[in-house]
């Protein structure tokens, strides 16, 4: 059962304390799927909107790893590079965008790891009291 | 025995003084320069006299107490003196050696494995620190690093972060998946 006391102080690396001390049994495996619904909890959840798509990402020769939801910024800075070379400090402003991009898809990442640790305390607190009862 | 700088010069000498050509006599006289080995410095048999072995001693530059030759089994080394296993890198850098690269006198008895033992090949001189402290040393980090590569192969670190979320059904395309078949449905949400 989880304790909100004081030594619950966490800092970067709490999460790894959890997995492989104190909530062996709870804390998300990175190496596991996810187990639960996606639209679990949800009313209504908004898909994911793909823009650039495969024919263009292609006939640019994206790398695999940067074929994701921010795939039409990078698309729109390479192109900006490529007008504006050789000055290399052209292009700040479509830079803002792609990082920000990034940025937005990489708390939605933190926040889907900590909606599969909530949902694994609950589960955990449930079974809990069903064998208590 | 044959050596060419003494006839060549030989061989000018006699023509400037004489004025005719010289002949086979003169290259074969020759003169010897004294870089040469001197008669009977040669290495010999194993000494089995004790006349034998004063003899050998004092072809070696040694005393009869300190000459030692080689156990006498069939290796081969005659009437060598066997010195100790020392290096040049232990003899005393500051004494005014003749040789000051090598750390030997002139006429010194050399070692058999004398070109191993100078200061740029192996060293006999002893560790400042004992052998086996330093054996622990090294094998005990060894080990140690060892032993924490495996506890962090077996607990690895990680950023609490979901996977990365791909398009296209996780770009099965893209990644050469068959496209006749249907991949399975990968849908992604925004949280």
């Amino acid at each position: 059962m989880a304790d909100f006391s004081i030594s619950k102080h966490g800092a970067m690396g709490a999460h790894l304390v959890r997995r492989y001390i104190t909530e062996r049994d709870t804390e998300p495996d990175p190496a596991k799927k996810y187990e639960f619904d996606p639209n679990f909890g949800f009313g209504e959840r908004k898909e994911r909107e793909m823009i650039a798509t495969q024919e263009q990402m292609n006939l640019a020769q994206l790398p695999l790893e940067q074929r994701d939801y921010c795939a039409h910024y990078l698309l729109k800075l390479m192109k900006c590079k490529r007008d504006y070379w050789p000055n290399f400090l052209a292009c700040k402003h479509e830079r803002h965008d792609w990082d920000y991009c990034e940025h937005q898809d990489y708390v939605m990442r933190m926040k889907e790891y900590e909606r599969e640790r909530r949902l694994q305390l609950r589960k955990k607190r449930i079974e809990e009291k069903a064998e208590a009862a | 025995m044959l050596n060419m700088a003494g006839v060549g010069f030989r061989m000018w000498a006699k023509a400037l003084a004489k004025g005719r050509s010289s002949g086979l006599s003169a290259l074969l006289s020759g003169c010897r320069a004294a870089s040469g080995v001197s008669k009977g410095s040669l290495p010999g048999p194993y000494p089995k006299t004790p006349e034998e072995r004063a003899a050998a001693a004092k072809k070696y530059n040694l005393t009869v107490q300190d000459y030692e030759p080689y156990p006498d089994n069939g290796e081969g080394f005659g009437d060598y003196p066997k010195l100790p296993d020392r290096s040049q890198q232990e003899r005393d850098p500051w004494y005014q050696w003749d040789h000051p690269d090598l750390r030997r006198n002139w006429a010194e008895p050399m070692h058999w494995d004398f070109d191993m033992f100078i200061r740029n090949r192996v060293d006999t001189s002893p560790s400042p620190v004992p052998w086996s402290t330093m054996c622990k040393h090294l094998f005990g980090f060894i080990g140690f690093m060892l032993f924490m590569f495996y506890v962090g192969a077996k607990f690895p670190c990680y950023q609490p972060v979901a996977p990365k979320q791909y398009p296209y059904n996780d770009l099965y395309l893209e990644r050469g998946g068959d496209p006749e078949k249907q991949p399975e449905e990968i849908k992604h949400y925004e949280i």
